[in-house]
Order: structure tokens, then sequence, then C-alpha cells
């Protein structure tokens, strides 16, 4: 096949910006949710009762 | 019409700010000198050479300059909090950015005719090339891109980096301006047209940016 | 991620292999480039839903500015961070094109310079968000800086076509209505679709990211309202 090598750089490099990015807004969104999960849980915790 | 008579005064007012220092034109125009001198250390162009790459040259020049005067516009107000105050006496947006602007795109377009001469000189070009085409597109840009520039000196007022941010905002976004303009005067220089299709860009530009100007100025021009 | 969202990144998944299958088998051999002229399809495919996301964006920016509600920056900062990763990759494949057939790296193709004044003007918007100090006018601030930058779009395409007639250079190939075979028209339709489903995806998880910053933010803030309830109340 001519030019394999410039067909695979460029559909290599363009998923892997997709996934990339992708796999970046998840991994954020994890995070986010853990901390937003600790902070309420800690929340209901010093909250007296009422 | 009541918003052209404010912005009128507000352009006077700031005009007579610029006029008691001369520091902003001063300033902005050494720049422009700077650029032109630097180009020919970093080309040493021919004369014919000169000639294709001259207009170029002078729009990237004066599109420069304006991005970095632009900022001191909204910049000002931010000292002592002018800008309420200003609000408080115009108590309309539009007519603030657009007094704003008239004002910044005179000052530019005199440093603009000013300078015009010294590329002249400088790349050792015809005088018969100042032509009234190439002052009307001038002109014509520097309205546009004033209005932008000053709304947008508006918009980073209060953001960090706001000196770098600014051209890095209103560059590409004149971009279109840059390509007709220069290619406007290229073909000026070349064949003496007096800018063929170019100046509808530059104009569709402006009533573009009139437009949304006029629709979001409130949202510009805030404390 | 809730059950409706790991369906769609599913079906999105499933028509890109389908896609890929399309670029590779069902797509015909072009007579001059070969195999290379493969390339269109996820250059010319992603070059069209990033101006589809920025499209977007500007109609969300509109929409915050008539509604003031932060869903709709969210949506929006979405829009435009989607739209500059399509953006990367039209530039980053047309090179890759280009460098082959015409022994260049870059060149000032029309498509290319015109997805490369985008690029600028959309990471301007990122960088405007990034560098406001205040806040509450961040929202504000991007979406009339969105909305001035949108309606460049014509100007600038225009600029640069016309600039492009008058010194003509290499033409990247392909573009809707440049006579293409009507095999490659479905190949590039699948491809297309499957992009604008992960659009979809990336917008969607992007806009949970920022509605989440959001209430964190509130939560973190919680604390003191809790507090200052408390305080009326006794």
């Amino acid at each position: 096949m001519k030019n394999f090598w410039s067909l695979l750089a460029a559909y290599g490099l363009g998923w892997a910006i997709f996934f990339g990015y992708l796999l970046t807004l998840l991994k954020r969104l994890g995070r986010l949710e853990e901390k937003l999960r600790r902070l309420q849980a800690a929340r209901q915790v010093s909250r007296p009762e009422s | 019409m009541n918003v052209l008579r404010r912005a009128w005064v507000i352009c006077a007012k700031e005009l007579r700010v610029e006029f008691r220092t001369h520091e902003l034109t001063l300033t902005t125009g050494f720049f422009v000198l700077l650029v032109a001198g630097m180009f020919s250390f970093a080309f040493e162009p021919s004369s014919t050479e000169a000639r294709t790459l001259v207009p170029g040259l002078l729009w990237l020049a004066f599109l420069f300059a304006a991005s970095l005067m632009l900022q001191f516009s909204f910049l000002r107000e931010q000292t002592d909090d002018t800008l309420s105050a200003l609000r408080l006496a115009a108590s309309d947006p539009f007519a603030i950015l657009l007094g704003k602007a008239a004002a910044n795109g005179a000052l530019l377009f005199g440093i603009e005719l000013v300078f015009l001469p010294v590329f002249i000189v400088f790349y050792n070009l015809p005088l018969s090339l100042l032509s009234a085409p190439l002052l009307g597109i001038l002109l014509a840009a520097t309205a546009g891109l004033s209005l932008v520039g000053s709304a947008f000196s508006a918009l980073v007022a209060r953001s960090r980096m706001r000196e770098l941010l600014l051209p890095l905002l209103l560059l590409p976004l004149l971009s279109p301006v840059l390509i007709a303009g220069a290619e406007a005067t290229a073909e000026m220089f070349d064949t003496g047209s007096s800018g063929g299709r170019w100046w509808g860009i530059v104009l569709a530009f402006d009533v573009t940016y009139l437009a949304a100007a006029w629709l979001l100025a409130d949202f510009v021009v805030q404390e | 991620m809730g059950r409706g969202q790991r369906a769609l990144v599913a079906v999105a998944a499933i028509w890109l292999a389908w896609a890929g299958y399309a670029i590779f088998i069902v797509a015909p051999m072009e007579r001059t480039m070969r195999e290379l002229q493969r390339i269109f399809y996820i250059h010319a495919a992603s070059g069209l839903v990033g101006l589809i996301a920025f499209f977007g964006s500007f109609l969300a920016s509109v929409g915050y500015l008539a509604s003031r509600q932060d869903r709709w920056d969210w949506l929006a900062l979405a829009l435009v961070e989607a739209g500059e990763v399509f953006c990367t990759v039209v530039l980053v494949t047309g090179p890759i094109w280009a460098r082959p057939v015409w022994g260049i790296w870059w060149t000032w193709d029309a498509r290319l310079t015109l997805t490369f004044v985008l690029w600028l003007l959309y990471a301007g918007y990122l960088m405007l968000r990034r560098l406001s100090e205040d806040a509450a006018r961040r929202a504000m601030l991007a979406a009339v800086f969105n909305v001035f930058a949108f309606v460049d779009v014509p100007l600038v395409y225009f600029s640069i076509r016309w600039w492009r007639t008058q010194h003509p250079g290499p033409v990247i190939a392909g573009g809707p209505g440049s006579g293409l075979d009507p095999r490659m028209w479905h190949v590039f339709l699948t491809v297309w679709t499957g992009l604008l489903l992960l659009l979809l995806v990336f917008v969607l998880q992007r806009y949970r990211v920022a509605a989440l910053e959001a209430a964190l933010e509130e939560e973190e803030l919680a604390p003191m309202t809790d507090r200052a309830v408390r305080e009326q109340a006794s």
C-alpha cells in the first residue's frame, strides 16, 4: 500500500486526539464526582440534627 | 440623534485627555516606526521586493500597533473606577463604546497618516502611491478595528495578562481586514486599481461589528 | 454516567467502527493520490463537525445572553472545546496529507487556512475564560466574545477564498460539492455522522464537568450558608 505510514499517522494521530480528549474528560468527571461525594458526606456528618 | 451626540461628547473628552499628554499617540507612533525599521533589518528588501512586501508590512504594523494601543481605552477607567461615573453620565453603553471607538479610531488614523509617508520614504516608493483609495480603505478598516478593539478592551479590562490577551483575541478576528487591506493595497500599488472587491470585505466588517456592538453594548460596558 | 449516556457512547463507537471499515474497504481508490486520499474522510468530516460545533456554541452564547442561565454558558464552553478538538484533527491530518503529495508540510490551502484562523479565534475564547479574574462576569464576557468571533467566520471565509483565488496554491482536494464519486460521498456521510455522534458524546461529558464544577462550588460554600441559616434561626 502506497503511503501506508502517512495514512497510519493521520488516522492514528486523529484518533489519539479524540480518545485523549475523551479520557481527560472522563478522568476529570471521576475526580469531580468523588470530590462532591466527599463534601456532601462531610456536610451530613457536621450538620447538627435539627 | 441622541446617541450620536452623547458619543461625540465622550469622543471629545477622550481626545482632550489624550491631547493633554500625547502619551498614546507618541508611543504607538514610535512602535510603528520601530516595526518599519526592524522589517528592513530582518529582510533588507530591494526596491522591487519592497514594492511587493510593503503593502503587507504596512497593514501588519498598523494592526500590531492598534492591538497594543486599544488596551488603554477601558484600562484607564479601571483606576478610580471612572467607568461607573461614565455610565451614570452617559447612560447609553452604545454611546460610550461608540465615543471611545471614534476617539481611538481618530488617533489611529492620525498615526497612519503620519507614518504612511515614512514607509514610502524608507522603501523608496513613489509618493503617487499615497492615493485617495488607499487613505479611504485605511480609514474604513481603522474604523472597524477601533470599534472591535475598544469593545474587547472592555472585555479584558479585568483579566490577567490583558496586555497579551487583547492582541491574542483581536488579531485572529482581524484577519479578514488584514487580508483585504494588504491585497487591496498591493493591487493599488501594482495596477493603480482602487481596491476592487476587497472594499466589500472591509465595509462588511464595519457594518457587521457596528450591528454587533449596538446589540451587545449593554453586556460589553459593565462595571 | 447514566444508562442513556453509556448507550450513546456505545452507538458512537459502533458507528465509528463501521465508518472505519467503510473508509478502508468500501471507499474506492482515488486515481492520482491512491490510498493517501483516504485521509480526506477524517480531515474534511472533522472540519465540518468543528464548524457545526462552533455554530452551536454561538447559539448557546446567544441563549446565555438572552436568559443569563448558567447552563447555556456550560453548553457554549463544551461546544467550543469540542470544536477545537475537531479543528486540531484537521490541522494535524492536513500536513500529513500534504507532505507526500507536494513534498511540503504546510500549505495555505483555503480550508487549512480557515481552520487555522478558527482555531486561533476559539483558542482566544478558551484563554479569555481561563484568564478572567471575575468569575461572575466570566460567562458574560465569554458569551460576548463568542458572538463577535462567530460573526467573523463568513468574513474570514470569503477573504481567504478571494485571497486564494488571487494567489492560487496547492488545494488539499475534495470537499462537499467538489464532484465526489457517489461511493465516496456515502462513505463521507457515514464518517460525518459518526463524528457528529462523537461530538455529542464530547459535549455531554464536558457539560457535565461544568455542571459538576458549579455544584462543587456551591457545596464548598455550603457550610457558610448553613451557618448563616442557623444564625438566622437562633
